[in-house]
């Protein structure tokens, strides 16, 4: 910087380094302290996929297995090829770069962004929702319709939106477990990249398997799902603090979705 | 990698560690100034890296290493957050203990500068909401009239603002010790997020991308709170200017 800039200040940047004193010498580490070193062993440091392989095969059981035995959607053979692509491609996408996010540190970092982990979740959550509300196909004839199967529209909603849930549920805790002691701080913002995530891999299940194809049901049950994935997932890592508390409400959470 | 090869690195390492500590540099340069660069190029992160990955793999003279690398400015931080030195000097000793649990925790060849900062933060929002619970319960257990003092404002270095009325406390060093003394005043007057901000960023040479990593915040709101804390800091400093 320039003197001539430097003079224009009303004070020398200089003066916050002398006044807070940072030079001041630490005190010895204490007794306790120096005990837990005396008596270390090695230990098997984490790597930076680790948790990103052990969340992502965990939550992807329940998905496949579903896929497996679960129909395929009435009016799939009706649905345009084009579609397909695109709708997995997003939901996809919405799945693998939130979960990205919250589990894999930048390279160089140690934690997981909790910034980028809030971006990312907030985008993908907006690409599936601008994709449902712009792109939502519906095939005459072949689609169902809720009350084919004397269902109203919002039970429809509240069956898909359960759908979603029961997929989340296992990312949830298994993501949990995963980042243990891993964010101390914008626990909330990782959690919601990783609720999202999870919402996004239901959302993805629906896209084979759920016959209701209204843009309405899409939006109401699926996007929303997402949405509600991520909020679980924030307010759940915010209580990782008090563990015994998240544990304690992703198990009743487990049981109401059983 | 051949066998010289690796008697040379392991020469390296040894001497690495037989190196004496390092005294802290103080980076004052502006926010403006340090931008966006990531500490992951500096030697000292390369450093704190290679020392943290001994120190994973048990070596007990790698955490002194660690200890005399990042100590100083780990308690000048926490000072800062807490306002009071006994305080930042327990909270120091517990964020390396924690370090020392989650060690395993670490990813070999990352900046461990930044994860131990943050565990330094959240250790003492630990302590500031336990002293807030107590400080309820004290007031509770008073009654109506019962009223508790208020914590002494502390300036960022965890000494009392009456300081100077302190025979013990230390002399400021240095031609400047009265503009330094106006600092910290100024300083401890501001929002804590905003005095977050401008001590990791300004004081502590943290980038805006690290210092939102280990405040669990932003980029822009960091670069907004340390740019809104500076322009207070000028104001305040500038009409005391005047004043005097």
């Amino acid at each position: 910087m320039s003197d001539g800039k430097d003079k224009d200040k009303d004070f020398d940047d200089r003066v916050l380094g002398q006044a807070t004193g940072v030079d001041a010498p630490p005190p010895a580490p204490s007794a306790d302290l120096l005990r837990a070193v005396e008596g270390m062993k090695p230990v098997r440091t984490r790597t930076r996929f680790g948790a990103l392989a052990v969340v992502g095969l965990a939550g992807l059981v329940g998905p496949a297995l579903a896929l497996l035995r679960t129909p395929m959607r009435r009016d799939w053979p009706g649905l345009p090829i084009g579609w397909i692509t695109a709708a997995v491609t997003i939901w996809g996408l919405a799945f693998a770069a939130s979960l990205v996010a919250a589990l894999v540190p930048r390279r160089g970092d140690v934690l997981p962004a909790p910034s980028r982990a809030s971006r990312v979740a907030l985008a993908a959550i907006g690409g599936v929702g601008l994709f449902a509300l712009l792109a939502t196909v519906d095939v005459p004839g072949m689609s169902m319709q809720p009350a084919e199967r004397g269902w109203t529209p919002f039970e429809a909603c509240l069956h898909c939106i359960g759908t979603i849930a029961k997929v989340a549920i296992v990312f949830l805790i298994v993501g949990q477990v995963a980042l243990r002691r891993l964010v101390p701080v914008g626990g909330s913002r990782v959690g919601m990249a990783l609720g999202a995530a999870a919402g996004a891999m239901g959302g993805l299940l629906l896209v084979f398997i759920c016959p209701f194809a209204s843009t309405s049901h899409v939006v109401l049950g699926h996007v929303t799902g997402v949405v509600l994935a991520a909020l679980a997932g924030a307010i759940l890592m915010r209580l990782t603090a008090s563990y015994a508390v998240a544990l304690a409400l992703l198990v009743l959470i487990a049981v109401g979705c059983g | 990698m051949n066998a010289s090869a690796a008697v040379l690195l392991d020469r390296a390492r040894t001497s690495a560690a037989a190196l004496p500590a390092t005294t802290l540099v103080v980076r004052p340069g502006s926010v403006y100034q340090l931008g966006l660069g990531r500490m992951t190029i500096e030697p000292e992160a390369r450093e704190a890296a290679e020392v943290m990955a001994r120190y994973c793999r048990g070596d007990a003279a790698a955490f002194q290493r660690l200890y005399a690398l990042l100590a100083a400015r780990i308690l000048a931080y926490l000072k800062g957050l807490l306002g009071d030195a006994a305080a930042a000097e327990d909270a120091l000793q517990l964020t390396f203990l924690k370090v020392h649990e989650a060690r395993s925790s670490y990813v070999i060849g990352a900046n461990p500068i930044p994860w131990i900062y943050t565990i330094a933060h959240r250790t003492a929002l630990d302590e500031i909401r336990k002293r807030k619970r107590s400080r309820v319960k004290l007031s509770q257990g008073r009654g109506k009239e019962g009223e508790v003092p208020a914590e002494p404002i502390a300036h960022i270095t965890g000494v009392a603002a009456d300081v100077g009325a302190d025979p013990a406390a230390p002399a400021e060093p240095g031609p400047d010790a009265a503009a330094a003394a106006g600092a910290l005043a100024a300083l401890a007057k501001l929002p804590d997020n905003q005095r977050q901000a401008l001590i990791l960023t300004k004081v502590h040479g943290r980038s805006i991308a690290d210092a939102a990593m280990i405040t669990g915040s932003t980029p822009g709101a960091i670069k907004q709170r340390a740019h809104r804390a500076y322009v207070t800091l000028r104001q305040m400093l500038g009409s005391k200017k005047e004043v005097a």
